[in-house]
């Protein structure tokens, strides 16, 4: 009758975790832990490191290097820079469909939740009064050097996007800018 | 030192009903602009870089027009490079004081639209932001905005310290107090509660005994007008936000979420408590033996199934749902504003990871955003928001009076804590799902736009893996990389469409090596 008992004890004991409503906060137990290949050897992405600046794997370049596949950007973040940008930078990119289809899939992705689809400055955010002040493009003389320039860096209250976006993309993204300013401009 | 205060006040008041009477005069004698039309203008061209209040990129504008002469602020907008190449003191000044930025020209602007900007900046009590846009719809419902606006002071001055509007503070939430008592009862209460109690009302006394018997500070110099003028405020608080009905929608939404989940949990408790009982009664109090051994075996199968579901359950995270170190609401960013995941987790376009993005991408949009003016809830409220925006701002070092970031600021990373991951030993590749196979990043995440906080929605298993890798078609449009390869096989198999198990997306080793 004793054993009986238990049983009964520890079913309801499981009945009762097994039908646990409650938030998960934790994590599940692992299947023999870090010994079965479950937990990387090297350092996970973004994990905390003991011996690297800061306690984070995820770091920058070193100072003074190139990382392969990428170009440096020489214009400096300043009034000068921008106006040097905006004279003397051009796309290396040529006008094509598949560029400018691109184009207008990051700047929906990354501009227009402020500068709206159009390029109007109507974007949701703009329209929540979240953020204010959006100019329309065509308002602004900017040129494709002083776009890939703003993106690089930010200007105003718009930060620097140069993280999001790889080169070739900022381009695409210059590319479609130009081609919804004179959609606006017509 | 309380009657230099005093004092003070005083002087305060007179020099600003001073200033009000100066400006109504200007406004008068000088301007002919429309405040309205001015605010629009005002959002579409100067908000980016001026607010009315505060230094943003250039200076605060409210009372420009007190600072400056008409003349000059029309040059100075329509082009303040030519002022300031005319050699004009003042434009070089700012100039100077504000990192020599210039500002950005508008000549599209008509005199008009500019003398309609300066109605804005100037006309405070119809200008302020929050009542702007309020003032319209106030007349359509026949309220006296001004009076909602003089309530707010009064309110903010007297009642703040101890009552918000929505939430409990020390004393209960007033929103809508107008609705459960009398003009008449809340006059009496806030003018002398004590003497109000001793009459004997059973409400004051109710009330008093919900609170803690903590009596209220009796306020007998809030004068008639004054007590109408809260409670005005209290009732129409929204009109001077756009945004305010779903503030009290919000609110009572959740709350009416959140009472039928507990009693669920509660239903199951009382369901295991009935079960263990009968059990108990079945060996300790029955004599019926067969009754004994039906409850065995269903109580053996019971335990193994159980002991099956817990086992199989080993390693698997569906529905994990840290704390996280800023309570990130995946709902406001990506729900009721609508940015893209990708905007901050733009890596998975490229990358094996999807990418937890650094604070300058959150600062993108919190530079200017330092404060939370959505919907809020009880356990939730606006402080609240306020100090997670904070915590951004301590993480990487910026000053959000002084608008810039920190000098020599030792940054400190967030340790946001990682939700979905997979064993080391499978390979998963967001821009293989994201750019190639076009997938939503609801396919496998759920619907994230709706999550307040962020759980795993799906079981991330082998087998769910395959079960998708099984029904789901090769995407084929737009890239070349797969025409040939799948000619040969949608030959080899006899499909019109090839599956990606069938490309090789069942392969033990594409995912394990």
């Amino acid at each position: 009758m004793k054993s009986f008992i238990k049983i009964i004890t520890v079913v309801s004991l499981i009945a009762t975790l097994v039908s646990c409503t409650g938030e998960k906060r934790e994590r599940q137990i692992q299947y023999m832990g870090d010994t079965d290949m479950y937990d990387a050897v090297p350092y996970e992405a973004y994990s905390k490191v003991k011996i690297l600046p800061n306690e984070m794997e995820a770091q920058r370049p070193v100072a003074g290097t190139v990382a392969r596949g990428k170009i440096p950007y020489d214009y400096p973040n300043s009034e000068a820079g921008y106006q040097l940008a905006k004279d003397s930078l051009h796309s290396p990119l040529q006008l094509t469909k598949a560029n400018l289809d691109q184009g207008k899939y990051l700047f929906d992705m990354y501009c227009a939740i402020c500068h709206g689809t159009k390029g109007d400055g109507q974007g949701t955010l703009v329209q929540r009064e979240k953020f204010l002040g959006v100019p329309n493009y065509k308002d602004r003389e900017i040129t494709e050097g002083s776009i890939y320039h703003v993106i690089m860096y930010g200007r105003n209250m718009m930060g620097s996007h140069a993280s999001q976006l790889e080169a070739k993309e900022r381009w695409q993204v210059v590319q479609y800018v130009e081609h919804l300013r004179n959609e606006l401009l017509k | 030192m309380k009657s230099v205060l005093q004092h003070t006040k005083i002087q305060r008041f007179i020099l600003s009903s001073l200033s009000f009477i100066l400006l109504f005069t200007v406004h008068l004698s000088a301007q002919n602009g429309d405040a309205k039309k001015g605010k629009g203008i005002f959002n579409a061209n100067c908000a980016a870089c001026h607010k009315l209040d505060k230094k943003l990129i250039g200076p605060a504008l409210e009372g420009i027009s007190e600072k400056r002469t008409k003349e000059w602020l029309h040059a100075w907008i329509k082009d303040n490079n030519a002022l300031r190449a005319s050699g004009d003191a003042d434009a070089i000044a700012i100039y100077e004081e504000f990192n020599k930025m210039p500002m950005t020209p508008f000549p599209q602007l008509s005199d008009q639209d500019i003398d309609d900007i300066l109605a804005y900046t100037d006309n405070k009590p119809e200008a302020k932001p929050q009542s702007g846009g309020g003032a319209s719809s106030a007349a359509a419902l026949g309220i006296d905005s001004l009076q909602v606006v003089k309530g707010k002071k009064i309110f903010n001055a007297n009642c703040a310290a101890c009552h918000k509007l929505d939430g409990k503070l020390i004393g209960p939430a007033l929103r809508n107090v107008a609705d459960r008592r009398t003009a008449d009862w809340l006059k009496a209460w806030i003018k002398d509660n004590n003497a109000f109690r001793a009459s004997g009302d059973a409400d004051a006394i109710a009330v008093y005994e919900e609170n803690n018997k903590m009596p209220m500070t009796a306020f007998p110099q809030l004068s008639d007008e004054d007590i109408k003028a809260i409670i005005a405020f209290t009732s129409h608080e929204d009109i001077l936000t756009a945004k305010a009905p779903t503030v009290a929608g919000g609110g009572e939404g959740n709350d009416g979420i959140a009472t039928p989940k507990e009693s669920t949990s509660w239903m199951t408790y009382i369901v295991l408590v009935v079960i263990l009982l009968l059990v108990l009664w079945v060996y300790l109090g029955s004599k019926n033996e067969f009754l004994k051994l039906v409850t065995t075996i269903a109580l053996l199968l019971g335990a193994g199934y159980a002991g099956y579901a817990w086992m199989m359950s080993i390693g698997v995270d569906q529905g994990y749902k840290p704390i996280q170190p800023i309570a990130f609401s995946h709902k406001i960013h990506a729900g009721d504003n609508k940015i893209d995941c990708q905007y901050c987790h733009s890596n998975a376009k490229h990358s094996k990871l999807s990418g937890i993005p650094s604070v300058n991408v959150c600062m993108n949009c919190h530079k200017s955003i330092s404060e939370y003016n959505g919907p809020v809830t009880s356990e939730k409220d606006k402080a609240f928001y306020d100090g997670e925006i904070q915590k951004i701002y301590k993480a990487i070092g910026w000053d959000s009076e002084k608008l810039a970031y920190i000098e020599g600021y030792k940054q400190k990373p967030i340790q946001w804590k990682r939700i979905h991951n997979l064993p080391d030993f499978a390979y998963y590749n967001h821009s293989q799902h994201v750019t190639v196979a076009g997938l939503k990043c609801q396919t496998c995440h759920g619907p994230v736009e709706e999550m307040d906080e962020v759980y795993q929605y799906s079981e991330l298993t082998m087998g769910w893996c395959l079960d998708c890798h099984k029904k789901t078609d090769l995407k084929l449009e737009s890239n070349e990389y797969y025409t040939k390869i799948h000619e040969e096989l949608s030959k080899k198999y006899g499909v019109e469409k090839a599956t990606v198990a069938e490309m090789g997306g069942r392969e033990c080793g594409k995912c394990h090596y």
